[in-house]
């Protein structure tokens, strides 16, 4: 492979590594401090398009190094749409299958792509009533798979999976620490199964203790997909809050309105997660005046037109001749 | 510390898993997802589809006695075997199917604490897609309780009367209005709220973190001292459709032995659509 002429054998080549990272860009118009520099990891550029190739190929390497897929055994994973498609077109085209179990919320989008890179899908309403020590609806389906049809199906389970966060350990951190030249002051992430944040505030601390690390959450009852806020952080054994410095609330439709801004301001198309992300920045920027922040943007915008036009008006209208 | 009232109801996960396959022990799964036993069973426990096989399909009624017969006799299970019910959801349907096979007179029922969720966590527990083997039985029905029912009229008599105990078991947002239903659930009502002079009780507040139920000494605390609900009468749990309330109704029922309990399956989707009848709101 070649990094330079952009010339590959196969797509597994393309994914990230220090040696090729997701680029970093630097926020313009809507950096409300001059003195602090905002920059933007572009994870829909590795090549399933979003933040979750990197745990993805990371749990899916294990298990084919321990030889737990392969001869008719597949996967099965929770997933609210990310890391579901990142394994099902990374397995289909190694020759394995995957069955994702998603929550009925997710966007149409989302489900109709797992469909689409090979998943079988199995939707199941999780938001019900609230109840103690139950786990996630989806969390459970896919592990009764996994346990009733052990031949059939290994399950990641990126939720528990130590690999979600070393891949962060071995990419990401890395990766920022070099595209910064050890510059990086802020780091702000979103919590979802919290490998992002815990593999990369890992490496990065490890570098830098002073480093600050915010974790940017959406309101409780949101409709963030893939995020979490930390009342629903029980189903995640990854979250280590000694590696978090500040865990920052937003109103999660901000989320929604703040990637519109991205996208027609910086010409970023970012998704409604960095959205949330680029809130919570702003707030901190305002707050620390100085520094050099990083913020990792999961996915773009595309897998979200039809959660864009419930959250902002006049999208969903003027739409037919 | 005081024990539950009637603790042969209740049965472990690794009671159930030493009694596996013996005889007059039967075994049937009841899920709110209605697709989770497909994924995965206790292996020989039979799945009953709660909106299709325990409702009555014309009208909205529990199912009669001919098709609980048909049903539980198709089942395999005779009127002197033990059954174990067990579901997703802290056992929110299996508490339905309690409720069902002691309205019609199975002496037998228990319900296995912490349900699918704690079997799947532990991994000495077997989950299977295999049918599980059934001859079937002749289910004869030989008494009915319909005194555990409550229905409409007796609710709006209680509510105006406060001769009983009204517990909501519904989630805080529910009780006060603010929402009709949990997000995503098709049944519903026209209006928000709770029956005037309803005690807000969530069912969660009777289970612990890992599902199971909270100690006889807890509950005690939770729903006689805590929420006021008096013990010297009657008493009736709501939710929405039945179900979480079933939940509730085993709790004082049985583990807290109080001796008129009912549970009021119309629930909201019936009282929350009922014109001019009174609500209350906050």
């Amino acid at each position: 492979m070649n990094h330079q002429t952009r010339v590959y054998n196969d797509v597994f080549e393309m994914l990230p590594s220090e040696e090729n990272p997701s680029p970093i860009v630097r926020i313009n118009r809507l950096n409300p401090s001059p003195e602090f520099q905002l920059y933007a990891k572009l994870e829909w550029l590795n090549p399933f398009g979003s933040v979750k190739d990197r745990a993805a190929w990371a749990m899916l390497r294990e298990l084919e190094e321990k030889g737990e897929v392969g001869n008719g055994r597949g996967l099965v994973e929770p997933t609210s749409g990310n890391t579901g498609i990142s394994l099902a077109a990374m397995a289909k085209a190694r020759g394995y299958h995957m069955r994702a179990v998603v929550p009925n919320k997710i966007p149409l989008e989302k489900k109709v792509l797992l469909k689409i890179a090979g998943a079988e899908l199995d939707v199941v309403n999780d938001a019900l009533c609230p109840a103690p020590g139950l786990g996630d609806g989806s969390i459970n389906i896919a592990k009764s798979h996994a346990k009733a049809q052990a031949k059939k199906y290994a399950m990641p389970n990126q939720y528990e999976n130590e690999q979600n966060v070393l891949a962060h350990v071995r990419t990401t951190g890395p990766e920022i620490w070099r595209q910064t030249e050890g510059k990086v002051t802020h780091l702000f992430v979103s919590l979802g199964t919290c490998g992002t944040v815990s593999g990369t505030s890992k490496f990065l601390k490890g570098k830098n203790p002073d480093i600050k690390v915010v974790a940017v959450q959406p309101t409780e009852g949101h409709d963030v997909p893939g995020l979490r806020n930390v009342s629903q952080l029980g189903v995640s054994r990854l979250f280590d809050s000694s590696l978090v410095d500040d865990i920052l609330e937003v109103e999660f439709r901000l989320a929604y309105t703040r990637a519109l801004e991205l996208c027609q301001e910086e010409g970023l198309l970012a998704g409604p997660s960095s959205g949330l992300i680029y809130e919570g920045a702003r707030e901190i920027i305002l707050r620390d005046k100085k520094g050099f922040g990083v913020m990792i943007f999961p996915d773009n915008i595309f897998k979200y037109t039809s959660n864009m036009m419930k959250h902002i008006p006049g999208l969903a209208t003027g739409n037919e001749a | 510390m005081a024990n539950y009232a009637n603790p042969e109801v209740l049965v472990s996960t690794d009671w159930v898993k030493d009694n596996l396959d013996k005889p007059g022990i039967k075994l049937v799964e009841i899920d709110v997802d209605t697709k989770a036993y497909d994924a995965g069973h206790i292996p020989g426990a039979v799945g009953f589809n709660w909106q299709t096989q325990l409702q009555d399909q014309v009208r909205r009624d529990i199912i009669g006695k001919e098709a609980f017969e048909k049903l539980v006799g198709g089942a395999g299970v005779s009127p002197k075997d033990t059954v174990i019910l067990y579901g997703d959801n802290n056992n929110w349907f299996a508490a339905y199917g309690f409720w069902l096979f002691k309205i019609y007179g199975h002496k037998d029922v228990r319900l296995m604490n912490g349900g699918r969720v704690k079997w799947l966590n532990e991994k000495d527990k077997p989950l299977t897609t295999d049918p599980p083997k059934i001859a079937p039985t002749q289910y004869t029905v030989t008494e009915t309780h319909l005194e555990l029912r409550a229905m409409l009229p007796e609710v709006m008599d209680i509510s105006k009367t406060a001769k009983a105990n009204l517990v909501d078991v519904r989630s805080p947002d529910e009780f006060s209005g603010k929402v009709i239903a949990p997000p995503g659930m098709t049944e519903t009502a026209q209006r928000g709220g709770h029956i005037p002079g309803a005690k807000s009780v969530p069912w969660s507040t009777a289970v612990q973190q890992d599902g199971t139920f909270k100690s006889a000494d807890e509950l005690q605390a939770i729903y006689f001292q805590q929420k006021g609900v008096d013990r010297k009468k009657p008493t009736v749990a709501y939710c929405r459709i039945g179900e979480r309330s079933s939940h509730t109704w085993f709790v004082l029922k049985y583990l807290l032995g109080l001796d008129n309990v009912k549970n009021y399956d119309g629930s909201w989707t019936e009282y929350g659509n009922v014109v001019a009848a009174p609500i209350e709101k906050g």
